[in-house]
């Protein structure tokens, strides 16, 4: 599992502020009067639609951020922002530190060429090339040689599972494949940042779930910093470290998934979290009573899943301690605790 | 049908004050008719007023051609220099094909190179068209291969042949070119499609005069004429192949960090690739068309033949060229279709080393040596000997004799009739209508149809063409054209619709519009001429029998489209097979057939053009004439005419289908 104990470290790759992305005929007349200043009357007079409005937020080293919301919320655009396929309206976009509106050319191709990779919704394979080729492909756009070319993408093949299919064309492989592909395509440079726009929508369920643990799989290798949209809570519950949910071009909140369970901001997120097994995202640390020494059984730690260590406090003599990372006893886990989330029972704050 | 939907509706109160201008204009119409005399300039529009573009235009381009010199170098000196360079492409596969090369020596001596021997050009098509198309259009190739040497017609096949490759290659590339430019820059793109238009819809003959002023009475002239006309649609489907390449490509390849020309040329174009071989077989039929009809400005080969034959009333001789060019249009498109629609696949397409991914261009290779080094020895491999050639010649035109002797009376009665009872009074009709009134009737319809902006169109178009003389010579061809369609909806609308219905006939009709409409306009005429002679008549049946494969095929789908749903929906409620057709499918189908009817009309313009060389007498005829008269402002100014007619009924009828396709829409089921 990505997340447990671990924080993630606090230096930031992706900074967003205040960024607008407005669409529309005068869009750009209308944010470069206006600028912060913009409300919804302004924008309704001038028949401009915000997909994207005043979204502040940062993505870390090493984390999975999930944005979620439902289609139309902006998502797409939003992560078309961070990687300079669209220009923002309003706001500063940074990568590393490098300021997209004014960045170069030639800056840009370069930060794309050696820092991002992507992965689209519809796998956007070259047609005219074969799995081996398309994997290459990055790299030839950079003029690298014949022999490094495919030594990398036969690397990359490889760990995606697809060694016995190097020289088949996309429409001869199934959609799971494809997207192994476009998976492997995307990672060939070695991207420090990893951006994936709902790579598993367009497969069925079964192949998703076995995508998903493909994905996970992977990061537990290669520890990129991924931007994942979804429109799928579940999806993002199981794969992220931090969510942020989109409604209507707004960020709505961000937090961890169990942040966005036990807390959600408002009725939009609420909805979102209800239908969730609150057992497969509580941690023991969340609903822990204080620690009560007369417990003796072996301890649970405060960062493990409620689901994981149901069955022991179940089948055990009613309560067991918990232990933090470095084995000291902070709290005591009740059964009566236990059977709460498993019901799904709201979570007292 | 729709009555009860539509009245009340307040598009209804705008609807009908369009209909009260169409009347007023039928009105106003009528009322000129009455009052103009039999000579009045109402009818018939004065020389004096006649605004002489034409005229200047021709003197204009021959000033510029032929006086026009910069530093001493006339634009026809510099020109024909450049149809020099031009040629030699051609020059060079022709001499390989079929004519052999010479080289001529400073001392007078000739250098001469054979070409390569007959049967290893025949080895590499068959070679070529197997390893694109699989076995049965190799053994099509071969066969029409072996009719083109056993008629004697191997080499004007070859420099036909030559001709279609050279200016398929130069389109496919100007065609590319500008097929970026309009993808990505609109404003280029709003500039050149009208340009397209034009382009597309004048007739060949306009722009073969300025085209033979500045290149000169030869293959070259052909080759550039072909290009003008087949580049434009290579450009269009380029331009709509890349806007069709899936966005998330194109994203790909920004994010990949290409720069723009890699985003072009390594992802954008070989995305498209398969929409483009789709447009490049499309051009390579219509170069042929064109490389056919061009033969009247000599560019030679089959279409000369056919030209030549026809002239001379040898009609043998035009036959067997017509049925080589029939048999090279059907495997030129079987070949090109069998490309475009190809997909790789991983147990064929290996990287492998050149040679070994294609071993049948090594045969081949080792093939033509073989072929080379033996004909030194037996000269029949060089050239087919003439007298193992047949003729049916004089069959041919045997069988026309005993036709014409056998249904003379019949054939006759036919056509005095269609003339007499139909062809002419329609003709008398618009030539004595009065223009002011016909040009207020098509602008009142151009408004209720399409608004200010369809009315201002035909407005401009027609006056143009009456204030530069050409009114009679419209009135003409309009003629021609309106009758030919109406007598060809009437074969195809029944056509279509029973293939639409029933699949048995289906599979009997499609393969057979199919063909036909492989071939170029001018094999049409060769049969017409032998049944019916030379004539308007001629032309009216060589127009039918152009423009009913799209009439029908259209019509056909449109009943074929017709949605699943609202078919059973009609059974459920107990139609008749009749009261289905009537009330559900020909309603639903209309949009298409719409669609069906402008292509026929727009096939039937094609098809005039060529009528001219059968002795029509519409603008046609006076492009036609400009060609042997070199008037290219004559030339261009009544092909404009034609050009301006078409685009008119183009618009209009588009226009009308579509307005009907929203009402349609908007029609709840
Ligand atoms: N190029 C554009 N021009 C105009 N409007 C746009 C454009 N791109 C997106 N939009 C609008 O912005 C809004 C957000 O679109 P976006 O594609 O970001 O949604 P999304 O959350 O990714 O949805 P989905 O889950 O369906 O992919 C939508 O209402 C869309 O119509
Ligand atoms: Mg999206």
């Amino acid at each position: 599992m990505p997340h447990g104990d671990t924080q993630p470290s606090a230096e930031t790759l992706i900074e967003c502020r205040s960024v607008w992305k407005l669409y529309g005929p005068g869009a750009d007349r209308i944010a470069s009067r206006h600028g912060q200043d913009i409300n919804d009357q302004i924008l309704a007079d001038a028949g401009v639609f915000p997909a994207v409005r005043d979204v502040t937020l940062d993505v870390c080293k090493g984390e999975i951020f999930v944005i979620m919301g439902l289609s139309g919320s902006g998502k797409s655009t939003l992560l078309r922002c961070m990687t300079g396929l669209t220009e923002l309206s309003l706001g500063e976009l940074k990568i590393k530190g490098v300021d997209l509106k004014t960045a170069s050319r030639d800056t840009l191709i370069d930060i794309r060429r050696h820092t991002m990779g992507m992965v689209f919704q519809d796998f956007a394979l070259l047609p005219h090339l074969t799995v081996l080729d398309n994997i290459a492909f990055p790299l030839k756009v950079q003029g690298k040689s014949r022999e490094e070319r495919y030594a990398k993408a036969r690397e990359m093949v490889e760990l995606v599972g697809l060694s016995e299919r190097e020289n088949y064309w996309p429409h001869e492989l199934s959609g799971g494949q494809q997207q192994r592909v476009g998976i492997a395509r995307s990672l060939t440079t070695n991207p420090e940042i990893w951006f994936l726009d709902e790579p598993f929508s367009a497969l069925d369920p079964l192949i998703r779930m076995e995508m998903q643990n493909e994905f996970l799989r992977l990061q537990n290798l290669l520890q990129k910093s991924i931007v994942f949209v979804t429109h799928d809570f579940d999806e993002a519950i199981r794969l992220a470290d931090r969510i942020a949910i989109m409604e209507g071009g707004r960020v709505v909140q961000i937090g961890t998934p169990e942040e966005l369970i036990t807390h959600p901001a408002d009725a939009y997120v609420a909805e979102f979290v209800e239908k969730v097994p609150r057992s497969k995202v509580v941690r023991v640390r969340t609903i822990m009573s204080p620690a009560d020494a007369s417990l003796t059984a072996k301890p649970v730690h405060a960062g493990d899943l409620v689901g994981d260590v149901a069955e022991r406090v179940l089948s055990g003599e009613g309560a067991v301690p918990v232990a933090d990372a470095e084995g000291r006893i902070t709290g005591s886990l009740k059964a009566a605790q236990v059977v709460a989330v498993l019901l799904n029972k709201e979570i007292p704050a | 049908m729709s009555d009860v939907l539509l009245t009340g509706s307040p598009a209804r109160h705008i609807g009908k004050a369009k209909y009260l201008l169409v009347a007023m204009s039928v009105l106003f119409a009528f009322l000129v008719h009455l009052v103009a005399g039999p000579e009045s300039w109402a009818r018939i529009y004065p020389e004096a007023w006649v605004w002489t573009i034409a005229q200047s235009l021709t003197v204009g381009v021959k000033y510029v051609v032929n006086d026009l010199s910069v530093a001493g170098v006339t634009l026809a000196e510099l020109t024909r220099g450049l149809a020099g360079i031009i040629e030699l492409p051609m020059l060079a596969l022709q001499g390989a094909l079929s004519e052999g090369f010479r080289f001529y020596q400073a001392d007078g001596s000739v250098i001469k190179i054979a070409s390569l021997p007959w049967p290893a050009v025949m080895f590499a098509v068959v070679a070529f068209a197997w390893r694109a198309a699989g076995i049965r259009v190799a053994l099509l190739s071969f066969l029409s291969l072996a009719y083109f040497v056993m008629f004697d017609l191997w080499q004007p096949s070859m420099l036909t042949l030559s001709s279609v490759l050279v200016a398929v290659f130069v389109s496919f590339v100007l065609g590319i070119m500008l097929g970026i430019l309009g993808y990505r820059s609109a404003r280029a793109n709003a500039v050149l499609m009208p340009v397209y238009d034009v382009m597309q819809t004048i007739p060949t003959f306009s722009y073969l005069v300025p085209v033979l002023l500045l290149f000169g009475f030869n293959p070259v002239a052909a080759m550039i004429a072909t290009v003008i006309y087949a580049m434009p649609p290579m450009a269009r489907v380029t331009t709509l192949a890349l806007q069709r390449v899936p966005a998330n490509i194109g994203d790909f390849a920004t994010m990949s960090g290409s720069s723009r020309r890699q985003k072009m040329w390594m992802v954008m174009l070989p995305a498209a690739r398969q929409n483009l071989l789709i447009g490049l077989n499309q051009i390579i039929m219509l170069t042929f068309a064109m490389v056919i009809i061009a033969s009247v400005i000599g560019a030679g080969g089959l279409g000369g033949k056919v030209y030549q034959g026809l002239k001379a009333l040898r009609i043998g001789n035009a036959v067997e060229a017509g049925i080589a060019i029939t048999l090279m249009a059907i495997m030129l498109d079987q070949i090109s279709r069998a490309i475009a629609l190809r997909r790789p696949d991983h147990l064929v397409d290996q990287p492998k080393p050149l040679f070994q991914r294609y071993p049948l261009v090594n045969i081949t290779l080792v093939v033509t040596l073989l072929l080379v080094v033996l004909a030194q020895f037996i000269p029949a491999l060089h050239l087919y000997p003439k007298s193992a050639t047949i003729s049916t010649g004089s069959f041919w035109n045997d069988a026309v004799l005993w036709v014409s002797d056998t249904y003379y009376t019949q054939i006759k009665a036919v056509r005095e009739a269609t003339i007499t009872y139909f062809m002419r009074p329609v003709k008398s009709f618009l030539l004595i209508l009065p223009w002011p009134g016909f040009i207020a009737v098509v602008t009142a319809v151009s408004y209720a149809i399409g608004g200010r902006r369809l009315a201002l169109m035909s407005l401009s178009l027609l006056g143009f063409i009456l204030i530069t003389g050409y009114w009679q010579g419209a009135m003409v061809s309009l003629y021609l054209v309106a009758i030919s369609v109406v007598l060809t909806l009437i074969l195809a609308l029944p056509v279509g619709i029973w293939a639409g219905l029933s699949t048995r006939a289906d599979r009997v009709v499609t393969p057979i519009i199919d063909t036909l409409q492989t071939l170029p306009s001018f094999v049409y005429l060769i049969p017409v001429v032998m049944l019916v002679g030379v004539g308007e008549f001629a032309g009216l049946i060589a127009i039918i029998a152009y423009s009913l494969p799209p009439g029908i095929r259209y019509t056909k789908q449109g009943i074929q489209n017709v949605v699943k749903s609202s078919i059973d929906a009609a059974d459920m409620a107990g139609c008749t097979q009749r009261q289905k057709l009537v009330n559900v499918q020909l309603p639903h189908a209309l949009p298409d057939i719409m669609l069906g009817i402008n292509q026929t009309i727009m096939f039937a313009f094609g098809m005039l053009v060529i009528t001219a060389l059968v002795g029509t007498r519409g603008l046609e005829h006076d492009t036609l004439v400009a060609i042997s008269k070199v008037q290219p402002g004559e030339g261009i100014v009544a092909g404009l005419g034609i050009a301006f007619l078409s685009i008119i009924s183009d618009r209009l009828i588009g226009q009308a289908s579509r307005n009907l396709q929203r009402q349609a829409g908007r029609r709840p089921q």
